[in-house]
């Protein structure tokens, strides 16, 4: 369908046509009467029309080469004569003979002559010289020059540096490789180009100027020449060149890196932002909580009106992350983004009771720290220590209490189970580690009384020995290298809290053996 | 037209190395004519008549310009002839003996291409390192003895650039004697970056001592040429040569002569057998190297496998137990690198043109683009493919100067020569 004209179109649409009064600029339209070109059938023709001259040059027979038309008696071989080069600059009577057609002007110049132009001139007088262009003139040199980069310039060699610099047509690199001047003057590039541009502005700038300000001023400024940065740049370019190989795979490791990482990134991006729609925008349906919750979201909303980032030429509005900012960047900007509408409406949310739960600013984008919404009495604090668990239960029913249900679950009451719960682990945690420092007490009485009287008991101590073996086995295997180190800082407090725990007495449950219990099935399962 | 640059004013380019002189119209792609830059001469003046260029018939026009006693062309030091001796006008690539040029440049304007040099202007090449006095005498061989309208001497390190189409470019000219990196910025130049030796000269003398030492392997090569053979025998590879020399012709040998053919034997054998491996100096690859075979003019034929890269891997690797060997290819590189100026650097090496026709070592060209890039960064080196442009890559860049329009005005003219002296030559062609 490339070839739908406007024409087409109308007479699909049965306009009429109206390119008579179009206007003067539009081309005037091509009789209706075209000819039928070669090798289309009429049915096609006449469904395709004129508009498609490229389908008929297709379908078209192909034909031999054009035989080319020779000077067969109609008209005659152009003339060649040869001629001498008529080109200005050559002052000499050197006479170029080329062969030219004997039609063309024979007073012509050389085309070429156009290409030989020449740059401006700067020259300057003595008189010129002493007054502002000498550099043991205290007077001449600005103010605000460096010292560093003013060297010491004779008139002699000014006067070579313009030589140079006309000979060579402003070419320095050339000017510089051509340039001979003593050893004293140890000139660089830098220092020549300088030279040449400092004295050409200043003579500008002392002269008497015939055009208008504009024109003068840039005039300067095409001849501004920062010898101290330019100096820089070539540092610069040194360096880079210096760098060893090494280096130079450093930095292409460190660059395949960077954008690995931006690539994983992206692709995570990707994932939240498709889950979150899932899981937030679409399954809830709830507007708000994608506010609230949201906050990536709001991150990938704000990421991508900040607009294009540094790399222009990837798609800002698929994800933030390609900022070069690093991954926690665009959380970081989170509460910037959220505080003003929170403030706003915190009156609100007092009202109806709504608690935000807001995340914390180093917490990762990642995708654990998210939290979609939910019920509170579905989320009462739960017991995660699994090993404990039925020591906590039992400890809970001691005490009269069911971990599990709250008859009120308001934010208090689920905060005070938390801390009941934490509680009870840690005194449990306490509790055990006591045992079992008791117990290793035990065990090193009785082979301490073993050691003393040797003929006492052999037999019960062996005995005993495999007992501690078969209880601590499957300990070491857990904790293994901690255990010599645990036990000699526990037996330093053993004695006091000993006594401590005797007196709590929150369990009559023989915690060193359901320890193991508990262990061996962790294992299992 | 002026697209395309061209304005033919029917100008010669000539350009003479030190293996060949090349001489043809500006405007065409291969040099007319390329005759030996080695001449012969009989160091008696006797009536001996000249035998310059038998097949051509031109002896009349020979006899009023040369001495009789000089042999000049395809026929010249090629010829066997009794007690006639070798010589050349080059050493280190620079013109040192200016007696035999005039003959040589007319040999090959006069004889082979039959011009008149009056009516041509004419441009003549010269090496980067080529003295002031040198290209002073040069044009008033061409303005004084061949009378020529218009005359340019242009650095053949340019040319080269320009017969690749760049302006700005790192030469490397490997010719027979020398090897040259010449840096080239906008058609000029850069003296203190230029950076040559003669390291092809040593490859080939290495060469030289390879194929003259028996070794355990083989025997070693007797270099007789073809001239002073008169018969021989079909051999196994490596049996003995069964030949007998022309004893007569033997005893009538000049040693230069002798040099002279010798050193055609070995440079041949460098082209066919010698080769660089691509991977650097490596024994494992190397005694695994698949042989060739090599027989010579004796009819003494024999293998070489490791040989061939021996000699030629001097071009990269400098030997330590020879304290006089000159600076390899990509020692001359750096140095000439080193010596330009940074910001210039990063165009020369993406820039490189490899020429001459030592470049055409097998392998060689492949070596370089391994090693560059380990050195520098975007190094990239461009190779005519054609062997005859790379082997006449001077000339070419030559016919294309001199076709210009905008050269015009650059001709030094008979005019200006004859007003201003030998001062024009240097300040006119920079």
């Amino acid at each position: 369908m490339a070839g739908v004209s406007l024409a087409d179109i109308r007479s699909a649409l049965s306009i009429p046509d109206s390119t008579e009064g179009a206007g003067p600029s539009q081309p005037k339209k091509q009789a209706q009467t075209t000819r039928k070109p070669e090798g289309i059938s009429r049915e096609l023709y006449s469904l395709i029309g004129p508009s498609q001259p490229f389908l008929a040059a297709q379908v078209a027979k192909p034909r031999l080469k054009q035989k080319p038309k020779f000077a067969t008696g109609g008209t005659a071989a152009t003339k060649w004569e040869l001629r001498t080069v008529k080109n200005p600059a050559r002052t000499d009577g050197l006479a170029l003979k080329h062969w030219a057609k004997a039609s063309e002007d024979p007073e012509t110049e050389s085309p070429f002559a156009k290409y030989n132009i020449q740059n401006p001139v700067y020259t300057y007088s003595q008189d010129e010289y002493s007054r502002f262009l000498d550099t043991s003139n205290r007077a001449a040199t600005p103010k605000d020059a460096n010292p560093d980069f003013e060297k010491q310039w004779t008139k002699d060699w000014t006067d070579y540096l313009f030589r140079l610099y006309n000979d060579y047509d402003g070419r320095w690199p050339v000017i510089w490789d051509r340039a001979e001047f003593p050893p004293e003057a140890n000139f660089d590039l830098e220092d020549l180009k300088h030279r040449y541009y400092s004295v050409c502005r200043k003579l500008i700038r002392n002269r008497p100027w015939p055009g208008d300000e504009a024109s003068k001023t840039a005039l300067i400024n095409s001849l501004q020449f920062d010898i101290e940065r330019e100096k820089m740049r070539k540092r610069y370019v040194v360096s880079l060149e210096s760098r060893t190989s090494e280096q130079m795979a450093e930095e292409d490791a460190l660059y395949l890196e960077v954008r690995r990482l931006e690539q994983t990134e992206r692709r995570f991006k990707r994932d939240r932002e498709d889950l979150m729609r899932t899981l937030a925008g679409m399954d809830s349906g709830l507007p708000y909580i994608v506010e609230d919750n949201g906050g990536p979201l709001g991150i990938l909303a704000e990421s991508s009106s900040r607009g294009p980032t540094k790399k222009g030429r990837k798609n800002p509005a698929l994800d933030g992350t390609d900022s070069p900012s690093t991954p926690s960047g665009p959380v970081s900007s989170t509460p910037t983004h959220k505080r003003p509408q929170n403030t706003k409406s915190a009156a609100y949310d007092a009202q109806h009771c709504i608690i935000r739960t807001e995340l914390s600013s180093n917490t990762p984008a990642t995708k654990a720290a998210h939290q979609p919404a939910y019920a509170r009495s579905s989320k009462i604090p739960y017991l995660k220590n699994n090993s404990m668990q039925t020591k906590i239960l039992q400890s809970f029913a001691e005490m009269g209490l069911s971990p599990s249900r709250l008859v009120m679950p308001t934010k208090e009451n689920c905060a005070q189970l938390e801390g009941l719960l934490e509680a009870v682990t840690a005194m449990l945690e306490t509790k055990k580690h006591l045992d079992k420092v008791d117990y290793d007490i035990q065990v090193l009485k009785k082979q301490l009384g073993m050691k003393t009287g040797e003929g006492d008991g052999d037999g019960e101590g062996s005995v005993k020995r495999e007992e501690t073996m078969d209880v601590d086995n499957p300990q070491d295997t857990e904790t293994d290298g901690n255990e010599g180190r645990g036990q000699s800082v526990m037996s330093v407090r053993s004695v006091r809290s000993r006594k401590k725990s005797r007196a709590m007495s929150t369990s009559s449950v023989e915690t060193a053996a359901t320890s193991v219990s508990t262990r061996k099935r962790q294992k299992r399962g | 037209m002026v697209n395309y640059g061209g304005d033919e004013v029917s100008a010669l380019v000539i350009d003479i190395g030190t293996s060949s002189l090349r001489a043809g119209y500006a405007g065409d792609d291969t040099p007319k004519a390329i005759i030996p830059t080695y001449y012969g001469y009989l160091p008696t003046s006797g009536a001996d008549v000249s035998m310059a260029d038998g097949t051509e018939g031109t002896e009349t026009s020979s006899n009023k310009t040369q001495p009789a006693n000089t042999y000049i062309g395809q026929n010249g030091p090629s010829i066997w002839r009794p007690n006639m001796e070798i010589g050349n006008p080059l050493s280190d690539g620079l013109i040192t003996n200016f007696d035999p040029i005039p003959p040589l440049i007319r040999h090959a304007l006069e004889d082979v291409m039959r011009v008149d040099a009056t009516e041509h202007p004419v441009l003549v090449t010269e090496p980067a390192w080529n003295t002031p006095e040198n290209r002073e005498r040069m044009a008033e061989i061409m303005f004084e003895e061949f009378n020529v309208p218009a005359f340019y001497i242009a650095n053949t390190g340019v040319l080269n650039a320009f017969a690749s189409g760049k302006g700005s470019a790192l030469v490397v000219d490997i010719g027979q004697s020398m090897a040259s990196v010449t840096p080239v910025v906008d058609g000029f130049v850069l003296r203190k970056g230029l950076a040559y030796s003669s390291i092809p000269r040593f490859v080939h003398n290495l060469s030289r001592s390879v194929l003259s030492m028996n070794s355990q392997y083989r025997l070693k090569a007797d270099l007789w040429p073809h001239q002073l053979i008169s018969s021989k025998m079909p051999v196994d590879v490596g049996h003995p040569p069964r030949y007998t020399l022309r004893e007569e012709r033997v005893a009538q040998t000049t040693e230069s002569w002798k040099v002279w053919a010798e050193n055609r034997e070995i440079d041949e054998w460098l082209q066919s057998v010698g080769a660089v491996s691509d991977q650097g100096w490596n024994e494992q690859f190397l005694s695994r190297a698949a042989p060739k075979q090599y027989e010579f003019p004796t009819g003494y034929a024999t293998t070489y496998g490791a040989e061939r890269y021996q000699v030629s891997e001097h071009f990269f690797i400098s030997n330590h137990n020879s304290p006089d060997q000159p600076k390899t290819l990509p020692g001359l590189i750096t140095e000439s690198l080193r010596a330009c100026d940074p910001d210039l650097r990063q165009v020369l090496t993406s820039n490189i043109v490899l020429t001459g026709g030592g470049s055409l070592l097998t392998g060689l060209l492949d070596r370089l683009n391994i090693e560059m890039p380990r050195n520098f960064a975007h190094a990239k080196i461009h190779a005519p493919g054609n062997p005859i442009e790379r082997r006449y890559g001077g000339w070419l860049g030559g016919s294309i100067l001199a076709s210009l329009g905008t050269f015009h005005q650059l001709w030094i003219s008979k005019e200006e020569w004859q007003e201003h002296g030998k001062a024009i030559v240097g300040q006119r062609c920079k």
